[in-house]
């Protein structure tokens, strides 16, 4: 189902030179790690700070009806780059658009926990 | 030609108007003004060709693309034959249009810088434009003030009101007194500290400023927790009321930033004076100066978000025999007040939807009389549950009509409750600085419904009728002399109803929701209505499942549809 899987991984589709992907693309985004990674008991931690920093556009709880701003698809969009697509998109913002930049400002701490709580509420389709 | 139709289709006005001149006629028939044809705000009109036994047939005359998508706030004005209408995304365009045809005279693109988007909190909206003397005024989400040429369209001057970077924006039209064009500014969430300037409108030069948020040595300043009152919010995006006779303007203020009360008051309800002025407030100024004449506090200390923008409406209204200079105000805190506009003082504040906050106003101090023991105050690391209304209020900008027939003000009204707390946070310029968390994901006291068109009778101080309606967001209100009242719904669905039964007259779907109310105007004698339609894209993203549903329930738009008989 994801459409970057087994070989295709960041690091290969770098090396190989295939720049098919926006914004994902650096060299450190194979290296990122979420610190919290399957922990089931930061996921509520998460969604609070979500709600308190993020909600305003993207909804309590990430829930909310514009679909380009949907933070439920970050999988279904961005298969094996969505971590490093919501990393480099908090850090940078995408001011055009509308998000800010966060660089600075929300720690690494409180950027993972958020995304912690988000993998808990992809959907498929 | 034109003035044999115009008797034949006033009936007995037209008696009147062979006496009077043709250009007062014309005049009745402009809106030149975002509230209505005066400065007044009470959005009625005295046209009555389109009429309650008439207004089933009205249809398409023509329509106009907006060429943006996002929520589209603006009020068309119309001077002469000329309508001016702007688009939302800050604005994209300033339109002039033959408002006999729909034929475009001129377009205004204004080059903004692309970054912006990221400080605004709640949507790329703009309200439209102001005129005076041959002038058309904006203010842009980049918080510059423009002033263009009103017949050709050409650029006279560009004012930059305040730096956008750190959260100023200005959404709504200014307000046009004297020779002076005044605007106000957002950025109530973004920790900004909020005023009103004038500007001169011959060549843009700041005329005096005034901020809502008392500084060191000023009275009110006191009011403050430490250097609190500096990042106080009491911002002014809403749009400010003038009276010619009192030479006073009317604009009120948002509520108190960042929502968490703790960091500028003290978090409980025995708050004492530290009440952040002039946050939640009404503020009467002198035209001439910008002092403030007085202030009245609707929500001292806030912690809600029952920002206190919404528009003043000004008429003398008969209460206990006597003749008052009424200012009417439909507060997002659920209570409707009517103040003395000459002196400030509170006549009357009842609830006008379900309200649990607090028990009532009280009329000596002026003050609410909050829930007891903190139940429904958010505190620090404390919710508040249950709380109503919800932070979208009782009511919000979308403006209220007042109809001196019926004596009626017709307002949008929401049906919907929350739960609250508050949070630490760092303030950091240009970034949202709240303090707070919430759920809005819950409906109110008063049925399934998430919203109410009302018809409230400010004098009896109760709903005359209501129509419930299933989504929030409803539009503005616009009345007028036919017995008419029109509004519009997240459905697209405009309006026309009795204005004293609250009956339904007439329905047509304009394909997008509605949120800004109806006008209307004439042109060669004929009555016109103009909708702007667009749906809402900021504050829906609040609400969860319920703002799902609004965003479902119509495709963002842009779109201006003038209908005739």
């Amino acid at each position: 189902m994801k459409p970057f899987s087994g070989l295709f991984t960041p690091a290969v589709v770098l090396a190989a030179g295939l720049f098919v992907l926006p914004l994902a693309a650096s060299a450190a985004d194979a290296e990122l790690v979420n610190p919290y990674a399957g922990r089931e008991d930061i996921v509520e931690e998460g969604g609070s700070l979500l709600n308190q920093y993020c909600s305003h556009c993207h909804g309590p709880w990430a829930v909310q009806g514009e679909r380009p701003r949907d933070l439920r698809r970050l999988n279904l969009r961005y298969g094996d780059y969505a971590m490093s697509t919501f990393y480099t998109t908090v850090q940078n913002g995408r001011p055009p658009k509308g998000m800010p930049p966060w660089k600075g400002i929300l720690e690494d701490d409180i950027v993972w926990k958020i995304y912690t709580f988000l993998q808990s509420v992809q959907v498929e389709d | 030609m034109s003035r044999v139709s115009r008797k034949v289709l006033t009936g007995i006005a037209g008696v009147v108007l062979v006496t009077a001149s043709a250009a007062s006629f014309a005049d009745r028939g402009q809106w030149l003004h975002y509230g209505g044809n005066d400065r007044s705000n009470t959005r009625y009109s005295e046209l009555k060709q389109i009429k309650t036994s008439n207004v089933h047939k009205l249809k398409v005359a023509w329509m106009h693309s907006l060429g943006s998508l996002e929520t589209q706030e603006s009020t068309p004005l119309v001077v002469g034959d000329t309508m001016y209408v702007t688009t939302s995304t800050g604005p994209r365009y300033v339109f002039a249009l033959d408002a006999k045809t729909g034929k475009t005279k001129w377009a205004h693109q204004p080059e903004m810088p692309n970054d912006y988007f990221a400080t605004v909190c709640c949507g790329l909206d703009n309200r439209g434009v102001a005129y005076s003397n041959g002038k058309i005024f904006f203010g842009r989400l980049d918080a510059k003030l423009v002033a263009l040429d009103a017949n050709t369209g050409k650029k006279l001057w560009t004012t930059t009101v305040e730096n956008y970077r750190n959260g100023h924006a200005i959404t709504s039209p200014p307000l046009i007194v004297n020779n002076l064009v005044v605007t106000g500014i957002a950025g109530g969430e973004y920790g900004i500290r909020g005023f009103i300037a004038a500007y001169d409108q011959e060549t843009g030069e700041e005329v005096w400023k005034t901020y809502t948020i008392p500084g060191p040595g000023e009275p009110g300043n006191e009011t403050w927790k430490g250097d609190s009152w500096k990042t106080g919010a009491g911002s002014t995006w809403g749009v400010g009321s003038y009276d010619p006779k009192l030479n006073m303007i009317y604009w009120s203020t948002s509520n108190a930033g960042p929502w968490g009360g703790h960091t500028r008051s003290i978090d409980s309800s025995e708050f004492g004076d530290l009440t952040n002025k002039w946050t939640a407030s009404q503020l009467a100024f002198d035209a001439d100066t910008g002092a403030i004449k007085w202030g009245y506090q609707f929500t001292p200390n806030d912690v809600w978000d029952y920002d206190g923008i919404n528009e003043a409406v000004l008429y003398d209204l008969k209460i206990g025999g006597r003749t008052v200079p009424a200012l009417m105000h439909a507060d997002r805190n659920g209570f409707f007040y009517v103040l003395n506009r000459a002196t400030g003082e509170l006549i009357s504040a009842d609830p006008f939807v379900t309200v649990n906050w607090a028990t009532h106003i009280d009329l000596k101090t002026g003050r609410p009389v909050e829930a007891a023991n903190n139940e429904k105050r958010p505190q620090l690391g404390k919710w508040a549950r249950n709380v109503c209304p919800n932070l979208i209020g009782g009511k919000n900008w979308s403006p209220m009509a007042y109809n001196p027939d019926t004596g009626l003000v017709y307002l949008p009204a929401f049906n919907m409750c929350m739960d609250i707390a508050n949070k630490e946070e760092e303030y950091t310029p240009g970034r949202f600085y709240l303090a707070s968390e919430f759920n809005l994901d819950m409906s109110g006291a008063s049925g399934d419904h998430l919203a109410e068109f009302m018809a409230w009778d400010p004098v009896k101080k109760e709903k005359a009728w209501v129509i419930n309606e299933d989504l929030p967001f409803v539009s503005g209100a616009m009345t007028t002399a036919g017995g008419l009242v029109f509004y519009g719904n997240q459905h697209g669905m405009l309006k026309a109803v009795n204005a004293k039964t609250g009956k339904v007259l007439w329905e047509f779907d304009v394909g997008t929701g509605i949120i800004q109310s109806p006008m209307t105007y004439t042109v060669d004698g004929k009555q016109y209505l103009a909708v702007v339609a667009g749906r809402s894209k900021g504050p829906p993203s609040f609400f969860g499942k319920i703002g799902q549903r609004v965003v479902d329930a119509s495709p963002e738009g842009g779109i201006l549809v003038v209908f005739e008989l």
